[in-house]
């Protein structure tokens, strides 16, 4: 997981998995119209992982299931522009293809979906059809997408996915419900892998579980990804998850991304109060205890018409603008890390917290190492 | 496998409290069916043959209730279920002859109903708010039309006015009953009337359930998943389908169990030998005999199907294997 963060590397055009610009996303049509996304512009890195955080309604789950058009009714897309970029398998020279998702035809996404975008959901007990057996899962899957192999193929297969888990293959004839919950995701995360996708959606895939089985799954997460090295979104309301996971970290509230920043930066020097709150708010991974703050208030009524900052009314550090101008993402400093907030128009204004130096010194501030989930002295 | 041999359990249980009932019931009426049918003999019998009378019903004056109860159980075991009283014939000679067209007519009836109506419903779940959605009130109508009214509408129109279909019985008075393809051809042309009116009278209920339980369905993360995975509509729409068919198959049992008895106007409007024509008759001539011999085989089918359906369910949602954590 060693890595160099070059200036603007958050925003590389050249290398991305997939680009999302300018998406907004409503539920409802018309006057009744609720904005759930807003004119969010976010990128995935090849290799990397986009941590996207926020609290339940910030709207986190419908961006990225607008983007992977897998959103239901009566979920609108009203905006923007998402492409994914993939190698071609078809093609013989190794291409790389890109692919406008939201003009896609059903039979593209088709065979786009799980063979280069697989997404894991929260709840294993549910995304797994209760009257079918695990086998069937894996079976259908390698059926529709790859047609050459055979039935003892797809079965040796579904062997060596599960054998990736740390499962044993007798899982195979097991029904949902005779399994426990960790080992379920642990199924549901073989299947994503079942093809080799580009990119993995982990919508809270260990929210449902205890910490311990989370614990687990995180750092088998971080092994796949060390050996396979596709691309995630990994989607959390925990934002101490994200740092041991993530590459990047993008933070939204009330349907818009406030900052996005690479995930060592958010943790140890948040620039917006948002961030600092949610980081307040859980317990910390390493150093001297403090008590936890939570965030005064509730989040915004999307329903009604909103001016200014979304989060002006929570925010202790509100200047007078905040209730009338929409910051918009920029730009901050020379490590491309973005943030939408007024506070940082006048630097002299900018209050300590978020104002704390980038930790290029510091030790990464991780308790366990993601890759062979040792603990790191403290 | 212990739990569907702890549900047999229970159906034997059911099965001889059902039969016990119908050993009482005629016992328990207001007079008895012996003194009814002396009286309508009006002095015309000697002392012997109200003796006879006496020993076919089981109700020897002489042995009390109990040896009366082992008496019924010893003829039901031996298959003797008492002579038809009108028809002069064992009871289980004329059901023998009688349950076969019910089966036949109202069983293809309902089956064929469940299967469009389960399939339609599918479609109409999935594809729910587009046009497809105006075949529901028409399917409604039929339903909220009484059976025997459309029966009879049926008829008029293409058996008497427009003579596409034979009018009434249960095959062409030409062709001599037999394993033979004449008779099979004659009994399907005969059959297609009153089949057509069952299933148009009660598709609707089919169609409805299993369009909202697919909703249901569609709304869950499976479904999500089965799209998410790139699978071809077909399949996507099968992982819904195969969830929502559940309900949809423990109703099929209850209409089952109503097979032999349901059918009791359909019989009548199109002259069908059925079961449901032989319970009118008995009713009218008050054969107790026979009345209690179409009780039996009713609550037996009704029971049979229910079991049917557990060990179908059983087949279909694994969830119901495990045994309940008590």
């Amino acid at each position: 997981m060693e890595e160099t963060i070059t200036p603007d590397a958050i925003n590389a055009e050249n290398d991305t998995v997939l680009d999302i610009e300018n998406f907004s996303v409503d539920y409802g049509w018309g006057e009744n119209a609720v904005r759930a996304v807003n004119n969010v512009t976010l990128s995935v890195r090849r290799s990397r992982v986009l941590g996207v955080a926020g609290e339940s309604g910030s709207g986190k789950s419908t961006l990225v299931y607008a983007v992977t058009r897998l959103l239901r009714s009566p979920g609108v897309i009203a905006g923007g522009n998402a492409r994914l970029t993939f190698d071609d398998p078809s093609a013989s020279d190794s291409k790389r293809r890109t692919v406008d998702l939201m003009a896609a035809t059903s039979r593209e996404l088709r065979s786009i979906r799980w063979s280069q975008l697989s997404i894991v959901l929260q709840s294993a007990l549910n995304a797994l059809n209760p009257v079918l057996r695990i086998g069937h899962e894996f079976d259908e899957v390698l059926k529709a997408h790859r047609s050459g192999m055979n039935k003892a193929q797809r079965r040796e297969r579904a062997t060596e996915l599960l054998g990736m888990v740390g499962l044993n293959d007798d899982r195979l004839a097991r029904f949902p419900h005779e399994l426990s919950g960790g080992q379920r995701q642990r199924i549901m995360i073989a299947l994503a892998l079942a093809l080799d996708p580009q990119l993995v959606i982990m919508d809270e895939p260990t929210t449902a579980l205890d910490v311990v089985t989370q614990r687990e799954i995180i750092n088998e997460l971080a092994q796949l990804r060390a050996r396979f090295g596709f691309s995630m979104i990994f989607i959390t309301h925990d934002l101490s998850l994200l740092v041991e996971l993530a590459d990047d970290i993008a933070v939204m509230y009330a349907g818009n991304v406030v900052e996005w920043a690479p995930a060592t930066d958010l943790y140890t020097a948040p620039r917006h109060p948002y961030t600092l709150g949610l980081l307040n708010s859980s317990p910390p991974l390493s150093g001297e205890r403090r008590e936890l703050v939570g965030i005064a208030g509730s989040p915004p009524d999307l329903s009604q018409p909103l001016s200014g900052c979304s989060f002006h009314a929570r925010c202790p550090y509100a200047l007078e603008r905040c209730a009338t101008d929409v910051p918009e993402l920029r730009v901050l400093d020379q490590t491309g890390r973005k943030v939408a907030c007024w506070l940082h128009d006048t630097p002299a204004m900018v209050p300590a917290p978020l104002r704390r130096e980038l930790a290029t010194a510091q030790p990464h501030p991780q308790v366990s190492d993601p890759v062979t989930g040792e603990e790191v002295a403290q | 496998m212990r739990m569907l041999a702890r549900r047999l359990s229970l159906y034997v249980v059911t099965a001889w409290v059902a039969i016990t009932v119908n050993f009482l019931l005629p016992r328990l009426m207001p007079g008895n069916p012996v003194q009814t049918l002396i009286g309508k003999m009006t002095g015309q019998i000697t002392p012997q043959q109200v003796q006879a009378i006496r020993l076919a019903f089981g109700m020897d004056l002489n042995q009390n209730l109990w040896d009366q109860y082992m008496g019924y159980w010893h003829q039901l075991l031996l298959g003797n279920l008492g002579v038809s009283i009108t028809l002069s014939t064992p009871v289980a000679t004329v059901l023998a002859s009688a349950v076969p067209w019910t089966v036949g007519l109202i069983g293809v009836s309902t089956i064929l109903s469940f299967i469009i109506g389960t399939f339609a419903g599918a479609l109409l779940g999935w594809f729910r708010g587009s046009r497809l959605d105006s075949i529901i009130p028409v399917a409604t109508f039929f339903q909220a039309v009484p059976y025997f009214f459309l029966g009879t509408v049926v008829l008029l129109v293409f058996g008497s006015n427009l003579h596409w279909f034979p009018v009434l019985g249960a095959y062409s008075p030409s062709v001599t009953p037999g394993m033979h393809w004449d008779f099979v051809l004659s009994l399907i042309r005969y059959g297609q009337l009153p089949v057509i009116t069952i299933v148009l009278s009660s598709i609707a209920g089919w169609m409805l359930g299993m369009r909202n339980m697919m909703i249901t369905m569609i709304a869950e993360d499976f479904v999500l998943m089965a799209v998410a995975k790139g699978l071809p509509r077909r399949k996507v729409i099968m992982h819904a389908a195969r969830n929502a068919v559940l309900p949809s198959v423990a109703n099929l049992s209850l209409a089952i169990g109503l097979v032999v008895s349901g059918a009791l106007l359909v019989e009548l409007v199109f002259n069908y030998p059925g079961v449901g024509n032989l319970l009118l008759q008995a009713v009218q001539n008050e054969d107790y005999p026979l009345i209690q011999g179409i009780f039996l085989i009713i609550t037996m089918t009704v029971l049979g199907a229910n079991l049917l359906a557990d060990v179908l369910y059983f087949i279909l949602d694994p969830r119901t294997r495990t045994e309940a954590a008590v």
